[in-house]
């Protein structure tokens, strides 16, 4: 009990010292805060596309049918801009050829030009094209339908297409009833990250300094065993960890309706990898010598682990030999979890292999770090 | 001169005695471009997205739902979509681990439906930890019910016989009568095949560029951009960790001793901002010799690069050299500096792509360093001479050593 009180009483003054650290703000609230709200806003405008997407149809037909065919393209989700000759500017473009309803009357074959710019949005350009593939898919329906009649009087009166075939979407059921945010992305994945960069750099620093200024081995005149320097010491890095990632929480859930699925579980996520980042940081700390050696270390290894783990993006671009190969990282395993709490309303059976994975990485990283543990140089 | 030229020298020998430090943080951008670039570099010609993993749940098991499910089986849709057949809570387990995007439902009585052209409906049930392929299996989906819809239609008469035919025991099928239907249903079909083979109304898609832009990029083209905003990040934290000295030689009392020595502080001072310079210019020219020889990245006029390098790099020193004069001792110097250089990084584009981020994160870019490099290497890299991107470095550099040179005289005066 007494060894309990000891190791809590150090790893307590270790948080103390670290949150009354004026840098300690900045790392832990202003910059990921700059980050959530960057990729919060990239992940919504990239994700999302234009609500409505712009066509420009440039209209040369002659006859009745480019009528009929722009009323089968029309939809809340398609803006239709009919011009007369080709613009300079358009992000897409389909030209109605003079010969459009002639062609068709004759029954003629012919493939209508439908340009892109390359550099607008590809998912505004995917709905477009959905939308042109289901008008065409709509008028050659009904041309079938009206069999080997003149088509010059189709238009005089004809069978109307008939949507047999609906669409529903939904999500799975129990899950998320409402598209998440891009805010549901980046403030995990931030905070994932910034634990990651911030305990490495902060524990590992502050072990390293007070190796070397002989804070460690003074500390050791105290009823202090070397075995409770390292618990406390280790303790205290995994406080600050589960603090900074509580107040990314708090802060998302006042600032951008942050909803974690199960909070408490979410917590216990982060808990668990926290103390795997935790031992890491008193393992580089223990082994380095230098301050800048520690930072750049940490600064690579977290944004190796933050790419790799899904933290940045959604996992579902990455090819999938990089998806197989971010299962190294312990961010991918944090992330993992915590999205199936959120976006799968998951409950603790569902995170099972990743806190088992987490607390074997926690274990291990912690025997290592605790090897490496010095108290001198 | 001579003196200033000495402690150069002496400063750039011991720096690099111990570069382990230097190394990792010139490891960090060739690391990162590596990362970024081979997830967001174009792959194979007109195929940007992997193949959609999707789940196809048969609760039909009929006629038509075999057909849907042989429609995913032809090239073109074995490109774009990885189908596997499941149950729904398979498909649910898939989108779970990350192993689908979407689930499509085909519903009981599917077949049934459709042969009695009754209204009925497919359902895609979407991954919701995925935020782009499920749109594009929903869109997909949707073109798929319209083309069913019209073949139900056209074909209904005969579709309904063979409803009929699905009830009835075979002996009271009354196969003398199908003569008429048969011989209609073939006219249908020449009809159709005049409208659909060749297709009476297809589309013949182009991408086009606006007059001015740029050529699609290719992956050396992703490399070529990246690299100029992670150099320039991890040219501030390599120079500013070479610059502590500054603060370091104060605090364990070495400046103290040095100024015992003949050497005055102008020459000091001038030497650990030559050295920032010079080692800035150096590490850059590391990184471009990295990332030429594993990118293949084009940097463009190596002149008109190396002045813009010369002119970060000087911009950098001036930096540091008044930020070491301001702060106290090494540990502020070490908790504001990343900070600092973080946030020059996040608003000055070195860690996205400028075209991609808010207005207002670019209008506070303009105020970073690594704004103006990133843009005066795409210059450089378009042939063009980075004249502005020069000015504002050198000039605002020029400044920066103006304040600097004052203070770190009379913080080495001691």
């Amino acid at each position: 009990m007494r060894t309990v009180k000891r190791v809590l009483h150090v790893a307590g003054n270790d948080l103390r010292l670290m949150v009354g650290d004026k840098a300690f703000f900045f790392w832990s609230l202003v910059f990921p805060m700059l980050f959530i709200v960057l990729f919060g806003l990239v992940f919504k405008s990239s994700g999302g596309a234009p609500a409505v997407a712009e066509l420009t149809v440039v209209n040369l037909d002659e006859g009745r049918w480019a009528a009929y065919f722009l009323d089968k393209i029309k939809s809340p989700t398609v803006e239709l801009k009919v011009v007369g000759a080709e613009p300079a500017e358009y992000n897409r473009l389909i030209v109605l050829p003079p010969d459009f309803s002639a062609r068709i009357e004759a029954r003629r074959a012919q493939a209508l030009a439908f340009k892109k710019r390359e550099n607008a949005s590809a998912k505004a350009a995917a709905r477009v094209e959905t939308r042109l593939y289901q008008a065409i898919a709509r008028v050659l329906g009904e041309i079938v339908l009206y069999g080997d009649g003149d088509l010059s009087k189709f238009l005089d009166g004809h069978a109307g297409f008939r949507d047999i075939v609906r669409v529903e979407s939904r999500f799975p059921e129990n899950t998320v009833t409402a598209v998440p945010s891009g805010f549901d992305h980046s403030i995990p994945g931030t905070t994932v990250q910034f634990i990651m960069m911030m305990v490495i750099i902060y524990g590992g620093v502050t072990v390293m300094e007070d190796r070397k200024k002989g804070v460690l081995a003074r500390m050791l005149f105290s009823p202090l065993s070397k075995g409770e320097l390292f618990q406390a010491k280790l303790l205290g890095r995994w406080g600050m960890g589960l603090v900074q990632a509580i107040i990314l929480f708090v802060v998302g859930r006042i600032l951008f309706k942050l909803d974690l699925g199960s909070a408490p579980l979410a917590l216990l996520v982060i808990a668990v990898f926290s103390l795997a980042m935790a031992a890491l940081s008193v393992f580089i700390g223990s082994l380095c010598r230098k301050e800048d050696l520690i930072i750049g270390l940490a600064v690579l290894l977290a944004n190796i682990f933050a790419g790799l783990g899904g933290c940045w993006w959604p996992s579902e671009i990455v090819p999938p030999g990089v998806r197989t190969a971010a299962m190294a990282s312990p961010a991918y395993w944090a992330m993992d979890a915590l999205h199936k709490l959120r976006f799968f309303q998951g409950g603790a059976g569902d995170i099972l292999l990743n806190l088992g994975i987490l607390s074997a990485l926690a274990a291990v990283l912690g025997a290592v770090a605790a090897r490496a543990f010095k108290v001198r140089d | 001169m001579r003196r200033l030229l000495l402690v150069l020298a002496t400063d750039v020998r011991r720096h690099l005695k111990s570069p382990a430090a230097i190394l990792v943080f010139m490891a960090i951008p060739m690391v990162m471009t590596a990362l970024i670039g081979i997830i967001f570099a174009p792959r194979t010609e007109g195929k940007e997205l992997p193949p959609i993993p999707l789940v196809l749940v048969d609760r039909d098991k009929g006629l038509a739902s075999k057909l849907l499910l042989g429609s995913f089986d032809v090239d073109r849709m074995k490109k774009m979509f990885q189908v596997t057949v499941a149950d729904e809570a398979e498909g649910r387990r898939r989108m779970k681990k990350g192993k689908a995007s979407a689930m499509l439902v085909v519903p009981e009585r599917f077949t049934l439906d459709l042969l009695e052209a009754r209204t009925t409906a497919l359902t895609v049930v979407k991954n919701p930890a995925e935020q782009f392929l499920p749109d594009v299996v929903e869109e997909f989906v949707s073109t798929l019910a319209v083309m069913l819809s019209g073949a139900v239609q056209a074909f209904a008469e005969e579709a309904r016989g063979i409803r009929a035919m699905i009830d009835r025991p075979i002996e009271s099928f009354p196969w003398d009568k199908l003569g008429p239907e048969l011989g209609r249903a073939q006219k249908k079909m020449a009809a159709a095949e005049k409208v659909l083979n060749p297709l009476l109304l297809g589309l013949k898609e182009e991408e086009t560029r606006a007059a001015g832009a740029k050529a699609q990029v290719t992956r050396t083209d992703i490399f070529s951009m990246m690299l100029p905003g992670m150099a320039v990040m991890f040219l501030l934290f390599i120079v500013q960790t070479l610059m502590r000295d500054i603060v370091s030689e104060r605090q364990d009392g070495k400046l103290r001793r040095m100024m015992t020595t003949p050497l005055r502080p102008l020459e000091l001072v001038g030497a650990r901002l030559a050295g920032g310079w010079v080692m800035g210019v150096a590490v850059l020219l590391v990184m471009v010799a990295v990332g030429t020889l594993l990118f293949r990245a084009r940097w463009g006029t190596f002149g008109y690069f190396l002045a813009l390098a010369a002119a970060a790099s000087f911009w950098t020193a001036a930096f540091f050299g008044l930020f070491h004069a301001l702060v106290r001792n090494r540990n502020q110097a070490g908790a504001f500096a990343a900070p600092i250089i973080l946030a020059f990084s996040l608003f000055g584009g070195s860690m996205m792509n400028p075209e991609a981020m808010p207005k207002a994160f670019l209008a506070v870019g303009l105020a970073t360093p690594n704004r103006w490099f990133i843009d005066g290497a795409a210059l450089v890299r378009d042939g063009k001479f980075p004249a502005l991107s020069l000015l504002v470095l050198a000039g605002s550099g020029l400044v920066l050593t103006a304040l600097a040179v004052p203070a770190l005289r009379r913080r080495t005066s001691v």
